[in-house]
């Protein structure tokens, strides 16, 4: 079978890991080293802020905390956005790895490929099938490079409605077709009679009810729910249509792509990163996974609904927050309000890219479908969370949009690889 | 999204997008209608539209038992029917389980 264009560009912008961001706030005007690049939000925000800011003592008061406490809660912080980007991580590998190992449709190779992988893959030659799997790495690899560039020239060009067409049209094909796929090879598997008007009750619920959540206003946990199961999904295809060796030299590809395209000045992601930053936009929702929302600085709020309005507009795309910022925030309202504060906040948080919950889930299916024994999938598991640690910290130490495939992915190969040939 | 931060127009406006959705064949719809404002219609301290979303939720919280039934219904009808139904029974399947040697 094969998958629509529009996924494969989709779960590539995906691949990024950003720091939910405002604006920093100087509250602590000596500590530069605490300020963002972001000038220009900066100098927008100021004269916000410093409505806020309580006068004389409390500003001396808090220009008078010493550095220590601010490293305190950036790595008291930092550990929280760790957590928190875990959680869906895992659930989405432990989705994958439960369907891999029950349903037998996923791991039953068939002579269908993806049109990205064109040549097969012949199991009697070696040469030849690592000549092939390279071949079709290439293949994918550049419909990757071109679909990213399409996306990010039409980023720029403003070519929003086309965009945002693209993007309803491939969360559809997920929501409706992947997951009606999914569910009739599950009751397959368990044996269980199912009639067609009530699995049309259920595909139609889900799709509707997920398109709403992901494109429009939801619950933010229904919208994390529906975000990790559409990797899930397109973790499993992947998993089903991507030749052996070539799925091990994609990922490897990939990752190198992540870097380069999220680092380098003309990389498209960082491109798109940037633009969105310039226009204080929120990049796609359904590219992006959040992990928290903003919560308005507490009784600041009711008294100042510009700030409101302007950190509403700025919670979904903004970047690189630390989070420190949001202490800031905090503590514009003055320090002694910012312990009964404490437990109503709820910190910007971090976004992964989508692509990335995909990738990992890959790697993890693939060492579950072809690994030894549990030990390699719980191998290549610890690995990724390793890899995933490593790159928040980084993110918390560069404070700019880091790509999150390299580390993990390079940590997941070399353990699946040794795990595998331990015996 | 956060609830608590946008005005109480909206979280009306919502409720009823939400409840009036559920008309489309959605009682999942109407399931994150009322766990979603449940708090909001029911646990916060009154205010002005509370009033409008609380019954919306009622609503939604109705025709959700409503579906429930009719699909519990129809579910059992089905899977204990569907052997005797022959043909029709087949004709409605999507997955038919398969029989142990």
């Amino acid at each position: 079978m094969n998958t629509s264009d529009s996924e494969e560009d989709s779960y590539n912008e995906r691949s990024a890991l950003v720091q939910c961001e405002s604006p920093t706030i100087p509250s602590y005007n000596q500590d530069h080293d605490m300020s963002l690049p972001q000038e220009t939000d900066t100098k927008r925000r100021r004269p916000v802020s410093s409505g806020l800011d309580e006068p004389g003592p409390v500003e001396r008061e808090r220009a008078s905390t010493p550095d220590g406490e601010e490293e305190e809660l950036t790595l008291k912080y930092g550990a929280k956005h760790v957590i928190m980007l875990f959680i869906p991580v895992t659930l989405c590998m432990v989705v994958v790895v439960a369907t891999i190992k029950s349903v037998s449709f996923y791991t039953e190779k068939t002579s269908q490929r993806l049109i990205y992988t064109p040549f097969e893959e012949d199991p009697n030659s070696v040469g030849q099938r690592l000549l092939n799997s390279i071949l079709n790495t290439m293949v994918m690899i550049s419909v990757i490079v071109v679909m990213t560039i399409i996306l990010v020239v039409l980023y720029k060009y403003r070519c929003y409605k086309f965009i945002h067409g693209w993007l309803i049209l491939s969360s559809l094909m997920l929501l409706f077709w992947f997951s009606f796929m999914y569910l009739g090879e599950v009751f397959k598997t368990y044996n269980v009679a199912m009639d067609y008007p009530t699995l049309v009750m259920i595909i139609w619920n889900f799709g509707v009810v997920g398109m709403i959540c992901i494109h429009w206003k939801g619950p933010l946990r229904l919208q994390q729910a529906y975000l990790i199961v559409i990797s899930a999904l397109m973790a499993l295809i992947f998993i089903k249509y991507l030749p052996e060796w070539s799925a091990w030299v994609i990922l490897g590809a990939i990752s190198i792509y992540d870097l380069i395209a999220v680092l380098c000045p003309k990389g498209p992601l960082r491109m798109l990163v940037e633009t969105a930053q310039e226009r204080n936009e929120p990049i796609f929702p359904a590219l992006i996974y959040s992990s928290a929302m903003v919560w308005m600085v507490g009784m600041a709020d009711s008294s100042n609904p510009d700030s409101a309005d302007e950190r509403q507009r700025n919670e979904g795309g903004a970047l690189a927050q630390e989070g420190v910022e949001s202490e800031d925030d905090a503590a514009q309202g003055g320090r002694r309000r910012y312990s009964a504060e404490e437990d109503l906040e709820e910190d910007r948080g971090v976004k992964l890219g989508l692509g990335d919950f995909i990738f990992y889930s890959v790697l993890v299916g693939k060492a579950a479908t072809t690994g030894g024994d549990w030990n390699t999938t719980l191998a290549c598991f610890v690995a990724i969370l390793i890899g995933l640690c490593l790159t928040l910290l980084l993110l918390a130490i560069f404070k700019k949009a880091l790509p999150a495939l390299p580390i993990s992915i390079t940590f997941g190969l070399v353990f699946y690889f040794s795990t595998d040939n331990l015996n | 999204m956060n609830l608590e931060r946008i005005p109480n127009e909206e979280k009306l406006g919502l409720s009823r997008r939400y409840y009036l959705g559920g008309f489309a064949f959605l009682p999942f719809l109407w399931l994150v209608n009322v766990l979603w404002f449940f708090r909001e219609a029911f646990l916060k301290p009154t205010y002005t539209e509370q009033p409008q979303i609380k019954s919306y939720v009622k609503k939604s919280a109705l025709g959700l038992i409503v579906w429930v039934a009719v699909l519990t219904t129809w579910i059992t009808i089905f899977q204990h029917f569907r052997a005797q139904w022959g043909e029709v029974g087949d004709y409605l399947s999507f997955t038919i389980p398969l029989g142990t040697a």
